[in-house]
């Protein structure tokens, strides 16, 4: 069985689209969300999003790959590129045909499916422009990287909503492991601010109108956020040896199904992820310094994510470390838990605990260290990414310092 | 107003259609619903109230303000102008959320 260490990290997100970039916004808490610029508000209830808003994708494709690209898969290969290079890989056309490229994603290309189904009923066209499928398919992302960079080995999307990202890190993960591939770029992508998809948020009655403020007891609901994150996982040994950056190694993966509600969180299911996960990585529950967690910044979230906690931690719970990303990069569904995987990686590279922005008030249901506000340098060892999915689907990850 | 839209603000016929649409929503008869009825007693989860909602400003043409993480034993927000939260969970307390929006709603294209 091989270590498995990230060597590289890509990111295009609300709050910028370098390492850097990215890394001081969470410790700054400065937060990506704000009024949506990039589509009509005035049919919109709901009229704030964590945007990506300095990406102009002519600076990275020319206009005939832009043709076969929705914005999540522009996102993707920007981030998968920008991973490559932070990682100093050079993939020969040996190497290439054993890197896997697995991506999550939670809703396909809905930019592209919105425009092309407004065309159709809003507009009464009677032809589809012919790249619609190509461009919305869900597995788009993983097939733009593999052409972009000749990746030939394992190719595929994982689907599982909020929890996508961090499925596909765990199974790239896997597969790094046991050799299956020599190297993985893993992550997620998502860009479906649309109207059509902020109306179907609307209507679940989940979705903040001002801002998302995790585990506070004035939280209003969740924000909606694009973007995102790619990773190079190999080999300790192979990255040791040609000299890359090591961000931290990959200990543990764990996965669980709640087989209940569609979208409530289930505690006793996302306690059984994150024991998974302790359980693979080979750890005690107080060996974990610090838990990205999930938290959207809804009730049922937020308070079932912290018993979940507790049930998984028992007594450790007590000086564990917990802070979500939310409050700054809004929830980008498949990509949310690449993002937030990218930030757990970036707090032991750096040994700082990013805050739980927009923490206003202890809510008594949420009695856990939130971390509010303010980054904390903290000795961290070893950290849990934690992602929980509508549809009752749990994937956690341990990364470990480097 | 229309006379078909008089008839529907009539409370009386609010009522009624506000119990058809608990009972479909919920797959149960609507003799089982009283005024007094909470929501949750009748298996109402998270989900089935904000289908409930839903049908509800299909039907009547209005906006009910409510959060799922409220949702069974909740309150929704009054906007008809009292600033009060208002209890949303009994068939009762909907009748007569749907009865004040649809009043202010009447009130205000009277306008």
């Amino acid at each position: 069985m091989n270590r498995v260490v990230v060597t590289g990290i890509g990111v295009v997100s609300p709050i910028g689209s370098t390492r850097e970039e990215f890394w001081s916004g969470l410790v700054e808490a400065r937060s990506g969300i704000g009024p949506i610029t990039r589509i009509p508000t005035e049919r919109l209830n709901i009229r704030i999003a964590a945007e990506v808003r300095d990406f102009d994708p002519s600076q990275h494709f020319d206009s005939k790959r832009l043709g076969i690209m929705d914005r999540f898969s522009q996102f993707a290969v920007v981030a998968a590129r920008a991973a490559v290079k932070d990682a100093q890989l050079n993939i020969t056309e040996e190497l290439a045909l054993s890197t896997a490229t697995i991506i999550g994603n939670g809703a396909g290309g809905m930019n592209t499916l919105d425009d092309a189904f407004w065309r159709i009923y809003g507009q009464n066209n009677t032809r589809s422009h012919p790249l619609t499928i190509p461009r919305l398919m869900a597995n788009a992302p993983s097939s733009l990287i593999s052409m972009d960079l000749g990746l030939k080995g394992p190719t595929f999307t994982i689907a599982s909503a909020c929890a996508s990202g961090t499925h596909a890190i765990g199974q790239a993960f896997q597969m790094v492991r046991t050799g299956q591939a020599r190297v993985a770029l893993a992550g997620g992508a998502e860009a479906c601010i649309t109207v059509g998809a902020m109306k179907a948020w609307e209507a679940l009655r989940v979705m903040s109108a001002d801002t998302c403020r995790p585990f506070s007891r004035t939280r209003s609901g969740l924000v909606l956020g694009e973007g995102a994150a790619i990773f190079v996982l190999e080999p300790r040994e192979s990255a040791v040896s040609r000299g890359a950056p090591i961000y931290g190694e990959l200990k543990g993966f764990g996965m669980s199904a709640d087989a209940g509600d569609i979208t409530a969180l289930d505690p006793d299911g996302a306690a059984r992820a994150m024991s998974a996960a302790l359980t693979d990585a080979k750890v005690n529950p107080d060996d974990i310094d610090y838990v990205n967690a999930h938290g959207t910044g809804t009730g049922l979230n937020d308070k079932g994510e912290t018993t979940a906690l507790h049930k998984a931690f028992g007594d450790s719970a007590e000086h564990l470390a917990v802070s979500s990303s939310k409050a700054v990069l809004g929830h980008s569904l498949g990509a949310a838990g690449a993002l937030e995987f990218a930030a757990t990686a970036l707090a032991l590279h750096h040994q700082t605990i990013p805050p739980t922005a927009n923490f206003e008030e202890p809510d008594p249901d949420c009695d856990l260290d939130y971390v509010p506000n303010t980054a904390r340098n903290a000795p961290l060892e070893l950290a849990m990414s934690s992602s929980f999915a509508f549809g009752g689907l749990n994937a956690v990850l341990v990364l470990g310092r480097a | 107003m229309s006379d078909q839209q008089a008839a529907a603000a009539k409370p009386a016929a609010i009522i009624d259609d506000v119990r058809s649409i608990i009972a479909k929503s919920l797959n149960i008869s609507a003799d089982q619903l009283t005024p007094e009825t909470y929501l949750d007693e009748l298996g109402a989860e998270s989900l089935d109230v904000i289908e409930i909602v839903f049908a509800l400003e299909e039907k009547f043409d209005i906006t009910i303000p409510l959060k799922a993480d409220e949702a069974t034993r909740l309150t929704t927000a009054d906007k008809s102008g009292s600033g009060q939260d208002m209890p949303f969970s009994t068939v009762g307390d909907v009748a007569e959320i749907v009865q004040k929006l649809i009043a202010a709603k009447t009130a205000k294209a009277a306008q």
